[in-house]
């Protein structure tokens, strides 16, 4: 495996997603390329960043309710 | 994740009385299966219309389609990826067959949630070793906001919700290999635009080390 062919499995190598073959081929070429560490090192640090930072919101309690009440609403309404 | 799932809301004096006992079982496990889900779809739904009133709506379109059709629901699989599925297609519906405009981008909420985590998120104890972790709340969503919707929203699914590639492309209806491209391509950008934010205020991307 070359450079080039190991850049594109990057953030398949990162997501865990490689198929056994690509992944011993891909670890091999990494145990011998400083670069492609790095850019391997990266990838999986946006990654961690994207997860750690990102905002997430949290549902109102109105919506929350009415999708309890929706529900029992159609479960009712199915009912009759 | 508001983890209350509210099993005690169902009265029960109604419960089995005038709702059949298949009935009451479906609601409990479309209680235990799909409501847990609820703060995720909503962020999804944010995510795409960038505004509160039109996620509320979608959220409360996916939760009564999937009640409807939850004996469609395979079980045993994911389920959290078969309600985000319906939530995209019903977006779809919504927004690109009858082009209705989604409702103006609500910039205040981004700005009033960063205001409300601001002095007890940010943990300054690492803040200076590492450019990464000098980048703020935030950044990391101006910068995801920043890329092409088809680029942001493999990323969102992937590192946010944690999906696997096959129920990404199962749920943008791409194959593998283009989820693939598109997710080193997209975080190929969000890189750099987090370096810029980064090196704005001082720290020197990728060089630190
Ligand atoms: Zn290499």
């Amino acid at each position: 495996m070359n450079c080039q062919q190991a850049y594109q499995l990057i953030s398949a190598a990162v997501d865990g997603e490689l198929s056994c073959h690509e992944k011993e081929k891909f670890f091999q070429h990494l145990a011998e390329c400083t670069t492609c560490t790095e850019e391997f090192n990266d990838a999986m640090k946006t990654k961690l960043i994207i997860k750690e930072r990102i905002i997430r919101f949290t549902a109102p309690q109105t919506l929350i309710n009415s999708i309890m009440h929706l529900t029992h609403h159609c479960a009712q309404e199915s009912n009759l | 994740m508001n983890n209350d799932k509210q099993n005690s809301k169902i009265p029960a004096e109604q419960s089995t009385s005038s709702l059949s006992v298949i009935e009451y079982q479906k609601q409990l496990e479309f209680q235990k299966e799909a409501v847990v889900h609820l703060n995720a779809l909503y962020n999804y739904a944010l995510h795409l219309t960038m505004n509160t009133d039109d996620a509320e709506d979608l959220v409360q379109e996916t939760y009564l389609k999937a009640y409807r059709f939850f004996n469609s629901f395979e079980r045993g699989t994911n389920c959290k990826a078969w309600l985000f599925k319906i939530l995209k297609n019903n977006y779809i519906n919504i927004f690109r067959k009858n082009s209705k405009e989604p409702g103006k981008v609500d910039y205040d909420l981004i700005k009033d949630f960063y205001h409300s985590i601001k002095d007890s998120s940010i943990d300054t104890t690492e803040a200076d070793s590492d450019y990464f972790h000098s980048l703020l709340h935030e950044e990391v969503y101006q910068a995801l906001h920043s890329l092409p919707e088809e680029f942001r929203e493999v990323i969102e699914l992937c590192d946010i919700e944690g999906f696997t590639y096959e129920e990404i492309a199962n749920m943008v209806e791409s194959p593998i290999g283009t989820i693939r491209s598109r997710l080193f391509r997209g975080r190929k950008m969000l890189r750099e635009q987090l370096e810029t934010y980064a090196s704005q205020r001082g720290f020197h991307g990728g060089t630190d080390r």
